[in-house]
């Protein structure tokens, strides 16, 4: 994102002067105020992106958008690096936040995956409790499920899930490098109009690579789940989308 | 593979017969995790039990006649399951076939609740079968 | 912990460079006879190399037998020797169980995410040339 961006160009200089100004300056509150408003859309693109795991979109446009304050607050622009590959993570992080906080009792859906999450948190719980690993029938009446649901979603769980929710949602992120700008692109891509800039795009990649991007921005699932639907591993889907991303990033910018 | 669930003493037999060899173990040790998974065995005893039995079918297919049979009875009762396994060793190999100075032999030891080898009547005069035992229980101790 | 399925005998491993002196391993797949010699190959070309640090990625390893704890012991060992910093990742019962019950797992930095793996390596400085 630079000065030249057409959309939030502008708030690059009062990013500046934010991050100049002492605690004490009376001109603080009311420029990040501006500098926050500014960058709203990011924040509610960022929070429609969790939108399917059950939490009101409204709870989490205001968990992402108390990520950007701390973004704008944390934010140094003398270190290079733009102001998008910063404010993404930071405001994901915040959400994926607010769904760890909100523990195991939130209502978690029956599909295998959840189960599986569900299973290894409730594991962890009655392995403090007892003092030991617990036994399928302590993690049946601790779920209320069937033992022998519990024993399929044992047997049938994969070696590289992850042990609980927070770990789900972070894992979704893969390399810390790929992840920042699979945010940052995201963000920017939501601006394009999807007509005249992206599908001759689209239209040029390999199948996969296009697959795996409809999937995410428009299937709106996590890198996990493509990775399923489409046979890789997360960290893969990870990888292949940054590098289409940033192929993409480049020739939009041509 | 045959079973025989004897109801009047709550015991469950499952025996496997395979080709003395690596290839048939991870299925070996997916039907012990699976049996002690039925018999409500906590997380780490279904854990230790799988790689008991693995450790003891490698074991025992090293020293095993080449083209011979391995053989692996889980005996499930309440709060327990015992494993025998045997082969028919090759030629040369004596009683001390089973090496009990090992990592492996230690690591079985510390896995499993009580683990011995088994000299056992071979099939004839020539081939001598030796085999495995091990007992494992359903909970581990508290930490 | 993670909780993991029985899977007919196979193992894959891949390498990645970070960082320049920063090596991962990601293995998935089970360690086990048949296939722990090729881990215990996988990692002596990298003990032997220029890594300064290397993180073993264990996150889809779904059956570690006494044969592969001993591969992994004696990583530790030469990791050691060699001067280069060797951490785990695994939040996986299969990998954790073994390595606690046969009380080995004081030999190796164990961390449940490679995120934290790397994140631990930034704050101390290793396997990075940018310092």
């Amino acid at each position: 994102m630079s000065e030249s961006d057409p959309e939030y160009g502008h708030l690059v200089p009062l990013l500046r002067e934010f991050a100049s100004l002492t605690d004490g300056d009376p001109r603080r509150d009311a420029l990040r105020d501006e500098i926050v408003t500014g960058f709203l859309p990011v924040a509610a693109h960022i929070a429609r992106r969790f939108a399917h795991r059950g939490e009101p979109l409204e709870d989490l446009v205001q968990v992402a958008t108390v990520g950007l304050i701390h973004a704008v607050d944390r934010f140094e622009p003398d270190r290079g690096s733009d102001f998008f590959s910063f404010a993404v993570p930071t405001i994901s992080g915040e959400v994926r936040r607010h769904f760890r906080d909100l523990g195991w009792s939130m209502r978690v859906p029956r599909r295998l995956k959840d189960m599986h999450v569900a299973i290894n948190t409730a594991v962890s719980e009655l392995a403090q409790q007892l003092g030991r690993a617990p036994r399928p029938s302590e993690i049946a009446q601790r779920l209320d499920l069937p033992v022998a649901e519990v024993l399929e979603g044992l047997e049938a769980a994969e070696a590289y899930r992850s042990s609980s929710l927070d770990e789900m949602l972070s894992s979704e992120q893969g390399s810390a490098t790929v992840g920042e700008l699979v945010g940052a692109a995201d963000a920017e891509l939501d601006r394009v109009e999807f007509r005249q800039v992206l599908q001759p795009l689209l239209d040029e990649l390999p199948p996969r690579e296009r697959t795996i991007l409809m999937l995410r921005f428009f299937g709106n699932l996590t890198q996990t789940q493509i990775g399923e639907q489409v046979g890789v591993s997360q960290m893969h889907v990870s990888r292949l989308l940054g590098q289409t991303l940033e192929r993409m990033r480049k020739q939009i910018e041509l | 593979m045959s079973a025989s669930p004897d109801r009047a003493s709550h015991e469950s037999i499952v025996e496997i017969r395979t080709e003395a060899g690596p290839a048939m173990i991870p299925t070996i040790r997916a039907v012990a995790a699976d049996l002690a998974g039925r018999a409500d065995f906590d997380l780490d005893a279904i854990s230790d039990l799988r790689m008991a039995v693995d450790e003891t079918c490698a074991t025992l297919v090293s020293i095993a006649a080449p083209e011979s049979t391995l053989t692996c009875r889980f005996t499930v009762v309440p709060d327990m399951i015992e494993v025998e396994a045997a082969v028919t060793m090759a030629s040369g190999q004596g009683t001390d076939a089973v090496a009990t100075d090992t990592f492996g032999w230690r690591v079985l030891q510390t896995l499993a609740d009580n683990v011995g080898v088994l000299e056992l009547p071979g099939t004839d005069s020539a081939a001598t079968q030796v085999g495995i035992r091990l007992v494992k229980r359903a909970v581990t101790d508290q930490r | 912990m993670t909780e993991s399925a029985p899977r007919s005998g196979h193992l894959s491993t891949h390498v990645s460079t970070p960082s320049p002196g920063r090596v991962i391993v990601h293995v998935s797949g089970e360690v086990d006879t048949l296939t722990a010699p090729e881990l215990d190959a996988a990692l002596d070309r990298q003990l032997d190399g220029p890594a300064t640090s290397l993180v073993l990625d264990l996150t889809g390893v779904g059956f570690l037998a006494s044969s592969g704890l001993a591969v992994l012991i004696k990583a530790a060992h030469v990791a050691e020797e060699r001067g280069v910093a060797l951490s785990l990742v695994t939040a996986n019962r299969a990998v954790v169980r073994p390595l606690e019950v046969t009380k080995t797992a004081g030999m190796f930095t164990i961390h449940d995410s490679l995120v934290t793996a790397e994140a631990a390596l930034d704050r101390d400085g290793t396997g990075s040339s940018e310092h």
